[in-house]
């Protein structure tokens, strides 16, 4: 009688748990994926603490792609139109390197806004509609979305993520969230007491934290306005930063700036943010023509960039009006190393005058008095005649 | 930046200029875009103020442009500042623009416009309008703000007549299109649109307007046409103001239908602006874009700005209702249309549907495009005449 009971009881649970079963079968089929792979462009510049602190603690291994080369732009140009600036095409490159290492799943994020009608460039936000539409290899795409004007938030971003990997643990996720804020952070405080970039990555990546109290002072010194996949990219800004500290100039970016600082001194030149990458640029110049901390501007930026045509002109207007000079460089797929040195060269030079000068006239050095007055009665005789 | 904040800011954007124009001494102006002088001017005429027309495009008017501002951006906004600086000069004080942010840089322009006109050491006052959200609340404050007019009536016959203009010569325009490839005594359509648009122009009265519409489809129906003749359709599709702006586009529609094809254009300004204007419950059809989404899901998933989710969904909707090619115009470095002349490729192999590239520039040569469309036109001519055997064939 027990026993019948018992069995009667089993199945009725059984019979009403049936979706659950269903699901957890599917769940145990279902393959999760291991490997994924961040092109090295655009985002992973700046986020690539991130996402490797984030991926790497939900236990999926990151792949990155080789460094850029002249093969992997020549790989972006041979799929894209010739009007798209430089770094989709790099971008595209760097795609096409991660299929040929034979890696399927990879990460393309459409970052649309980064806050209320603060929105990216249209390519950036077009990222994966092109690399669809361009690759005709078959692999899978971790297209999440962030768009903060239409209220897709910075976590439904990470959950899309996450579910599109076969993660649908929202306490993992959260968790990852946070070891991703962390990798980030301490990169971010590294960057800021002047460590440089590369190193800094290096140590958020393997949980190592360190800070530099003593500070390099260097004779002059410069900032660049320039987005992270642009400066950081030692292919695509030919080593501008080692160039420059080789002509001993110091130099100052926008990860030197804490992101409050940078949008109070945007706001305190008059401008608010209309662009998401636009800290980069305005926020760090902003920042270090208020302060007067540096004697010189030098704007990078891909040829044809829309938004970049019109920051750097807003800085532009601005460092008019203070007295700060300013260079700008642009750099497409073709651009020759010669003709850039050459312009930097200058540039440097002129700071180095300006510098000299300044000095010159705020401690006047006394000259003997004969030789000056004698010239003048010279010049006044001659016109007289 | 937060909403509540976006919403002081708006409220002290018209406070602060308060006290700075007079009402009575007002004197507005706004840039050129195709037909948009129609019914902007019967607005703001029927509420009052005074209106200083920017004289057309011309060479001219792109050099003063070209000449004020850099290097990088993009063509419209050259034309823009050129019609604000030429009006200014013409005894305008009050400008009127309205923006779209989240698009491309165009949210942008007024921005750099004034800072720009500002260093030039013009004395104006800007009016920008938003086209985010609440459309018709904004337009009607901006216009609020410049006339100061509290006569509903007022504004009840500027709409009307503004909206009514809009549509006749929308209309008027969809009716060359047709007719003059077809048309047996040459430049006849020509002239009756141009009959047309002075009449447009100069009527006045809401009861007048109403009537427009009909009398054009009239007026239309009368020239005669052969009916039988062989016409390729081609779609021009692309960014919203090269389409609309004749300059710009070297009046790329007059070109094709003496080459006898017919042009069809997607975008027109009175369709947009029912759909701009209008709260979306009252809705009575699916719109231009709703219509894009569906057709362009394949190829994008997300909007990006500007008219790239148009261009690929209209592209696709071409190929699936017998349209014989299709003409893509875009403004040198336009963001969004960039991205769509990365999709073009595919959607053109996949759909099977021939497409032109058309950048245009301060720069651009007309000969050049011509020739490039001449050998295109020829192209699908060949494609429609085998399609027609084969029809005659089975």
């Amino acid at each position: 009688m027990f026993k019948k009971n018992y069995t009667l009881y089993f199945c009725v649970t059984i019979l009403s748990d049936v979706e659950n079963i269903i699901y957890a079968v599917e769940m145990l089929t279902y393959n999760k994926i291991e490997k994924i792979g961040i092109p090295r462009a655009i985002s992973y510049y700046t986020n690539y603490p991130f996402y490797h602190g984030f991926f790497t603690t939900l236990g999926v291994e990151v792949v990155l792609s080789d460094k850029t080369t002249s093969k992997i732009i020549k790989d972006g140009n041979k799929y894209l139109v010739s009007d798209t600036c430089l770094p989709i095409k790099v971008f595209v490159g760097h795609v096409v390197n991660l299929l040929e290492k034979g890696i399927t799943n990879i990460f393309i994020p459409s970052i649309q806004s980064t806050g209320y009608k603060v929105n990216n460039c249209s390519k950036i936000r077009g990222l994966p509609e092109i690399i669809r539409n361009v690759i005709d290899k078959p692999f899978n795409m971790i297209e999440p979305t962030l768009d903060k004007t239409e209220n897709a938030g910075f976590y439904d971003f990470w959950y899309q993520t996450a579910e599109s990997l076969g993660i649908t643990d929202k306490k993992l996720i959260n968790k990852a969230i946070d070891a991703g804020w962390e990798a980030y952070d301490n990169f971010k405080a590294m960057t800021e007491s002047g460590i440089s970039y590369g190193t800094a990555l290096n140590n958020a990546i393997n949980g190592v934290f360190e800070k530099k109290n003593v500070q390099i002072v260097r004779p002059i010194s410069v900032v660049i306005m320039a987005h992270g996949y642009n400066l950081f990219d030692e292919r695509i800004s030919l080593n501008l930063i080692k160039k420059l500290e080789k002509m001993d100039i110091k130099v100052y970016t926008s990860l030197d700036v804490s992101r409050e600082n940078s949008i109070n001194s945007l706001l305190a030149i008059g401008e608010t943010q209309y662009w998401a990458n636009e800290l980069d640029l305005t926020g760090a110049a902003a920042y270090y023509m208020l302060n007067k901390k540096v004697d010189g501007i030098i704007a990078l930026s891909a040829f044809g960039c829309g938004p970049d045509s019109l920051m750097i002109d807003e800085i532009d207007y601005h460092a008019k009006n203070i007295g700060m000079p300013m260079l700008h460089l642009n750099i497409d797929e073709h651009t020759g190393e010669a003709g850039f040195v050459t312009r930097i060269e200058a540039f440097a030079d002129m700071l180095f005058r300006k510098k000299r000068k300044n000095l010159e006239l705020n401690n006047p050095v006394k000259k003997t008095i004969d030789e000056p007055v004698i010239e003048k009665v010279l010049v006044s005789s001659l016109s007289k005649e | 930046m937060d909403k509540e904040k976006e919403k002081k800011l708006n409220k002290k954007r018209f406070a602060q200029r308060e006290h700075s124009i007079k009402t009575k001494d007002r004197v507005v102006a706004w840039p050129r875009m195709g037909n948009i002088d129609l019914s902007m001017g019967a607005l703001v005429s029927s509420l009052g103020a005074k209106i200083v027309m920017p004289p057309q495009n011309t060479n001219k008017a792109l050099e003063i442009g070209v000449k004020n501002s850099i290097e990088g951006i993009c063509l419209p906004y050259k034309l823009n500042l050129a019609n604000y600086i030429m009006a200014l000069e013409n005894g305008a004080n009050t400008l009127m623009m309205f923006q779209a942010p989240g698009s491309c840089r165009f949210g942008n322009y007024t921005k750099m416009a004034q800072k720009t006109l500002k260093k030039m050491g013009y004395k104006f006052d800007m009016i920008v309008f938003d086209m985010y959200q609440s459309k018709m609340k904004q337009t009607l404050e901006a216009f609020w703000h410049v006339t100061r007019c509290i006569n509903p009536y007022r504004y009840y016959k500027g709409f009307s007549t503004g909206f009514n203009k809009a549509f006749a010569i929308d209309t008027a325009e969809r009716l060359l299109f047709y007719t003059r490839p077809r048309e047996i005594n040459k430049g006849e359509a020509e002239r009756c649109y141009k009959k047309w648009y002075e009449i447009i122009r100069d009527t006045t009265s809401v009861r007048d307007c109403k009537k427009l519409k009909k009398q054009v489809i009239e007026d239309f129906k009368k020239i005669p046409i052969d009916e039988d003749k062989i016409v390729p359709k081609v779609y021009l599709l692309g960014e919203f103001f090269v389409l609309l702006d004749p300059f710009t586009n070297q009046e790329i529609e007059k070109t094709l239908g003496d080459l006898g094809v017919e042009v069809q254009r997607q975008i027109f300004f009175s369709d947009w602006l029912e759909h701009v204007l209008q709260p979306s419950i009252f809705y009575k059809k699916e719109s231009h874009r709703e219509r894009c989404v569906r057709y362009a899901k394949d190829y994008m998933k997300r909007a990006i700005g500007g008219e790239c989710l148009e261009t690929v969904g209209d592209t696709v909707y071409a190929a699936k209702n017998n349209i014989d090619g299709i003409i893509h115009i875009m403004p040198f470095s336009c963001m969004p249309e960039i991205v769509a002349q990365n999709i073009l490729p595919k959607v053109s192999r996949n759909e099977n549907i021939p497409i032109l590239e058309l950048v245009l520039d301060e720069q651009t040569g007309k000969a050049g495009n011509i020739t490039r469309i001449e050998a295109f036109v020829d192209l699908v001519m060949r494609k429609k005449l085998r399609r027609e055997n084969d029809k005659i064939q089975k």
